[in-house]
């Protein structure tokens, strides 16, 4: 009962938009560091991928889950998103005191933006995936088209713009707003998103430049 | 002393069920030393001079202080200076010519009364829903008994400022109460006198909160930037701290 | 009209004791059988109403405000007194008393003022508890600062703000009743008359003010918490709606009112700019600590001060006072800049203001010592004033502030009706012809807090009160009253606004005639020339003024008519108590009484009473009634600045 009327107060969901977001990006980075893997070469990639798949089980819930939190992070998003439509632009002169941050601005346009990237992604590499074919090869086929890295680079692009403001914003969600530690949340906005953007964008450049050649 | 010359396009609504519109008025030769209420005192003397009905708008300290006053002008809850109330405002902060927009506070939370009037009443259920220290009068230890450090008592004195008028709401793109929820809650959970009832607090309060029909927080900063006290949108990080607290060990 | 004090039996010390002791109480079960109305929710309301509901009694409480947080106790800056002694200077709850009957130039009674500076202590912890975020020293301990009057430290303080918290800590208990359902809140009702049955007060009727609804309700004891008159003036530090209409109707219906003519000018406030100006803003009085006051020598000097040489500028306290100079107290210092403006050496557009320059203090201390210490001051008046006071001399004249006079109350706050009590600035009861800096919010929080407790309960325990609601005939008919009189102020307003005169128009000729006459400086030619011309303006006032809009609708101008129509009937009193008393005391200099080297002169033998004036009759002159003032404790002294 209390969890019902939580998710239904404004902070609530807020704070459901603010821990979804929190275990998606605990699972990017560990995405991340994965696939990291493949700087290191085909080989490494191909055990680190073996190994996991050697846990269809744990792989099948981890996936749930992720569809369950993904699930609410959008819908919640979706929701807010609307809720917001309803209540502006009230005055006859439009303005604003603080300019609004571009990242904050377009918070669900690339947010929806990396969902379309999400299901053609999982598509990609899940669910098309033939049998027979190592996931190494599928990675260096795929990502050595210019076309589909290029999107690739776009959709990580979209991640960093999104976690810009959403990194901020989930940490005064949860309160974490301190003068001594302001400067470092202001530090981590820009350092989280960028780490993403070198480690995910610097595959599909990898291969595209064709430094991944010899993969 | 200079003058100006204004053209005003001033909010008239006559009672909450009526539908309101503008109304275009030109006053000339506005001292530049007026307070802009002292400017809305000029154009209601001239309106009652012509036979008119005057301009409705609440006001009453005009010192900044009392959080009466409040009106939407070009855009901008209590006007373009930072940090100052609509009667703290001068007009030398307007230049012969201009076209002055002014609309009273809109929320859904707030209906307009009359004119630039609004009812701010859902501000005090708020308060009445647990903002305050449940002590009667009579039983208070010494002052002195429990200590305080100077730094907490500046941070909740930050917090305390707050006059209550609305501007917050008026201008955030929700129509959230944030800020004025979160300052009120920063104070009391930030001294020591406040923390036997800090869980409840911060539950029940921003339950009336929804209930009053005040949207939420999605970081626009705006209620920071027109309030006229600076209260920091840190007061909300404290607010959200408390509520979750509140909400996942209070009973 | 019977004057009966009821100041208990015994030492001073132990007054308040034997008569918390000797007053009746209610049975905790039976508290709930009676209703208690509360008017004004500032800190003697918002402190009295809370208080009540605690302790089991129905509140009903009523503000003219969206809400009870709007109170005029607000804006208050500076602080409030306590005897805790905190500093260790040797402060003691003797001294508190002494230094407020002193300051009041022994215009007070010894009895109300001793249990103010008794209750002082509890005041401090009660706010502590609520929450009220007072400054602090590092060790954590309440921090203290001194002002006027005062040769210790013993003001507590939340930034300038002080009356804020005090008055956001009140509303806050006020707010927790209101939920507990022990105070049922009205906002926006502005009290027109109390209904008086059987010589009880048992009601009052409201106006409301979104509807203009004319509103009867009924209770067992009525309190008025509504504040002081100084709008009678027009402008003033005060509120703009802050009003006189309840206490004078209360006056009108058998409460005797009290030294009408004691109001505080306090000496540094921005200076009047405009006829548009529609109140004046203080500014702490720490300026005087390092600003230096002084006017051109010559007359009508209208040269900006930077081209005006030393040799050509007065500074007329440093002269006059050598060795108080600057820091004369408030009186001294509003009375003589009045005196160099009437002389012709006023400065500014108006020419109605002196200069307070801090150029020697800014070139002795440096910019920066100066601006840390005044600097969110300077910044203030520049926004207002658009002038730097680092750079040129500030600009200040005196402003009305606070009124001592009131409702004439006893020891239990009760006033000359029966179940009808007075709060707060209402009364007059604690701060004789003077009132010293942070002793207002002292006061309200006291009268709210812990002594009308007692008083309501004493009045309930003995005295038998029938049962009565708002179906009686007096509450019909005092609401008939009250709606012919909304009524008759519209009067005019039929034929349009052609040759007619507006509300402010008389609200400040009004104003104008108060200030230039029953000021700081009064004497006999010109108040009974005030009084010769109020009955004039007051036909005016009824015969000529135009009140758009109508009474069944949200009406300011309406609002405000009312005010002012009784403000015009209040100032007859004021007047003829500054006439009655001749000699200068507290805030006002008599001229006919002052010494050889132009002081003023108080006259203990004739003087040393209250004066209570009874309504007699609308167009009649009031009748005077004296209460005598004994002095057992303190022995009145003469002061002198020079």
């Amino acid at each position: 009962m209390w969890f019902i009327s939580f998710v239904n107060s404004s902070i609530g969901r807020k704070a459901i938009m603010a821990v979804t977001g929190l275990c998606l990006i605990s699972f990017l980075a560990i995405h991340a560091f994965g696939n990291a893997a493949i700087y290191m070469g085909s080989k490494y990639f191909q055990i680190y991928a073996d190994t996991l798949h050697g846990f269809p089980v744990l792989v099948l819930l981890f996936g749930l889950g992720l569809l369950v939190i993904l699930t609410a992070h959008v819908g919640f998003g979706v929701l807010l998103f609307f809720e917001k439509r309803k209540t502006q632009s009230r005055y006859r002169v439009a303005t604003r005191v603080v300019e609004n941050t571009f990242a904050s601005r377009t918070m669900p346009y690339t947010g929806l933006f990396i969902l379309l990237f999400l299901i053609i992604h999982v598509f990609g590499f899940n669910i098309a995936v033939p049998a027979d074919v190592p996931i190494s090869a599928v990675v260096k086929d795929y990502l050595s088209g210019f076309f589909y890295s290029l999107f690739y680079i776009v959709a990580f692009v979209a991640l960093a713009i999104h976690l810009n403001h959403g990194f901020w914003s989930m940490l005064q969600t949860f309160g974490v707003n301190h003068p001594r530690y302001n400067c470092l949340i202001a530090t981590l906005t820009i350092v989280v998103p960028v780490a993403f953007l070198v480690i995910f964008g610097g595959i599909p450049i990898y291969f595209m430049t064709g430094a991944g050649a010899s993969f | 002393m200079s003058t100006i010359d204004l053209k005003l396009l001033i909010w008239r609504q006559k009672n909450s069920d009526s539908l309101g519109d503008f109304e275009t008025h030109v006053l000339k030769d506005i001292s530049t030393d007026m307070s802009f209420l002292e400017m809305l005192d000029v154009l209601n003397e001239k309106l009652t001079k012509d036979g008119m009905e005057p301009v409705a708008f609440d006001h009453d300290c005009r010192e900044g202080i009392c959080g009466m006053c409040g009106a939407v002008v070009n855009g901008v809850a209590h006007g373009p200076e930072k940090e100052t109330t609509l009667c703290q405002l001068h007009m030398r902060k307007f230049a012969s010519g201009d076209t002055l927009v002014i609309e009273p506070f809109r929320s859904r939370a707030f209906p307009i009364k009359k004119d630039l009037m609004v009812d701010r009443s859902s501000l005090d259920r708020i308060i009445q829903a647990g903002g305050y220290v449940s002590v009667n009068t009579g039983g208070a230890i010494d002052g002195n008994t429990t200590p305080v450090s100077t730094e907490t008592a500046e941070l909740a004195m930050d917090a305390a400022a707050c006059i209550g008028c609305g501007a917050c709401v008026a201008s955030c793109p929700n129509g959230a109460a944030m800020l004025f929820t979160g300052a009120k809650i920063s104070q009391l959970s930030l001294l020591p006198q406040g923390h036997a009832e800090r869980k409840q607090r911060a539950t029940a309060m921003v339950a009336q909160m929804d209930k009053e029909g005040f949207g939420y927080c999605s970081n626009e900063r705006e209620c920071e930037a027109v309030c006229p006290k600076g209260i920091s949108i840190s007061s909300i990080a404290r607010m959200n701290r408390e509520y979750l607290k509140g909400v996942f060990f209070g009973r | 009209m019977e004057l009966n004090p009821n100041i208990p039996s015994g030492p001073l010390a132990e007054k308040w004791d034997n008569h918390r002791f000797t007053s009746k109480l209610v049975n905790p079960a039976n508290r709930r059988k009676f209703k208690v109305i509360v008017v004004g929710t500032g800190l003697a309301g918002a402190s009295a109403a809370a208080t009540l509901a605690e302790l089991g009694y129905k509140v009903e409480a009523f503000c003219l405000h969206d809400s009870p947080r709007r109170a005029h106790s607000i804006a208050a800056q500076g602080g409030i007194n306590a005897a805790k002694n905190y500093q260790n200077e040797g402060d003691s709850v003797f001294r508190l008393f002494y230094d407020t009957i002193k300051g009041g130039d022994f215009r007070a009674r010894e009895a109300n003022v001793y249990r103010l500076a008794q209750v002082s202590n509890n005041i401090i912890d009660q706010c502590v508890a609520q929450g009220v975020p007072f400054a602090r020293e590092y060790g954590g301990t309440l921090a203290n600062r001194s002002f006027g009057g005062a040769q210790v430290s013993r003001t507590f303080y939340a930034r300038g703000q002080t009356g804020q918290q005090l008055l956001l800590g009140a509303y806050s208990a006020l707010s927790r009743q209101i939920k507990k359902g022990g105070v049922t809140m009205h906002n926006r009702r502005e009290m027109m008359d109390v209904v008086v049955v059987d010589g009880r007060a048992r009601g009052i009727v409201v106006r409301n003010m979104i509807n203009g609804a004319i509103e009867t309700y009924s209770g067992d004891a009525v309190l008025l918490c509504t504040g002081g008159y100084g709008n009678a003036y027009f402008l003033s530090t005060n509120a703009m709606a802050s009003n006189v209409t309840a206490a004078w109707r209360a006056c009108k219906r058998g409460a005797g009112f009290a030294n009408p003519s004691f109001v505080q000018i306090h000496p540094t406030c921005i200076p009047v700019h405009g006829d548009y100006q529609s109140k004046l803003t203080l500014m702490s009085e720490s300026l005087r600590n390092d600003g230096r006051v002084w006017v051109p020598k010559k007359q009508g000097d209208n040269r900006p001060p930077s081209q005006i040489s030393e040799d050509e500028r007065d500074y007329y306290l440093e002269n006059k006072y050598p060795s108080f100079g600057n820091l004369v107290p408030r009186d001294v210092a509003s009375r003589n800049a009045k005196e160099q403006c009437d002389a012709g050496k006023g400065v500014g557009s108006t020419q109605l203001a002196v200069y307070l320059d801090f150029a020697e203090a800014i070139k002795r201390d440096g910019e920066d010592v100066i601006f840390r210490k005044y600097g969110n001051l300077f910044q203030m008046y520049q926004k207002i004033t658009d002038s730097d006071p680092m750079k040129e001399p500030m600009m200040i004249y005196p402003a009305v502030h606070y009124t001592m006079g009131g409702l004439w109350v006893d020891y239990n706050l009760m006033t000359t009706i029966p179940g009808l009590f007075a709060l707060g600035e209402c009364n007059f009861s604690d701060h004789g012809a003077n009132r010293l800096g942070a002793s207002a919010l002292m006061q309200g929080l006291a009268d709210g807090y812990f002594i009308i407790n007692t008083s309501v309960a004493h009045y309930f325990g003995s005295t038998p009160l029938a049962a009565v609601d708002t179906s009686h005939e007096a509450f019909t008919a005092t609401a008939d009253e009250v709606a012919a009189r909304v009524k008759r102020l519209l009067q005019n307003s039929s034929g349009g606004p052609q040759g007619k005169v507006t509300v402010d128009e008389v609200h400040k000729e009004l104003g104008r005639l108060l200030w230039d006459h029953c000021g700081m400086a009064r004497n006999k030619e010109g108040l009974e020339l005030a009084l010769a011309k109020l009955p004039e303006l007051k036909d005016r006032f009824w015969n000529r003024v135009y009140v758009p809009g109508t009474e069944k609708d949200i009406n300011q101008s309406l609002e405000r008519a009312g005010r002012v129509a009784d403000f015009l009937e209040f100032a007859e009193f004021m007047v003829r108590d500054a006439l009655a008393r001749e000699e200068s005391c507290g805030c006002h200099l008599r001229e006919e009484s002052q010494t050889e080297e132009h002081e003023a002169l108080r006259n203990d033998e004739q003087y040393s009473h209250v004066s209570v004036w009874e309504f007699t009759g609308d167009d009649q002159a009031p009748e005077l009634h004296k209460e005598p003032l004994a002095f057992e404790n303190v022995t009145p002294s003469q002061r002198s600045y020079k």
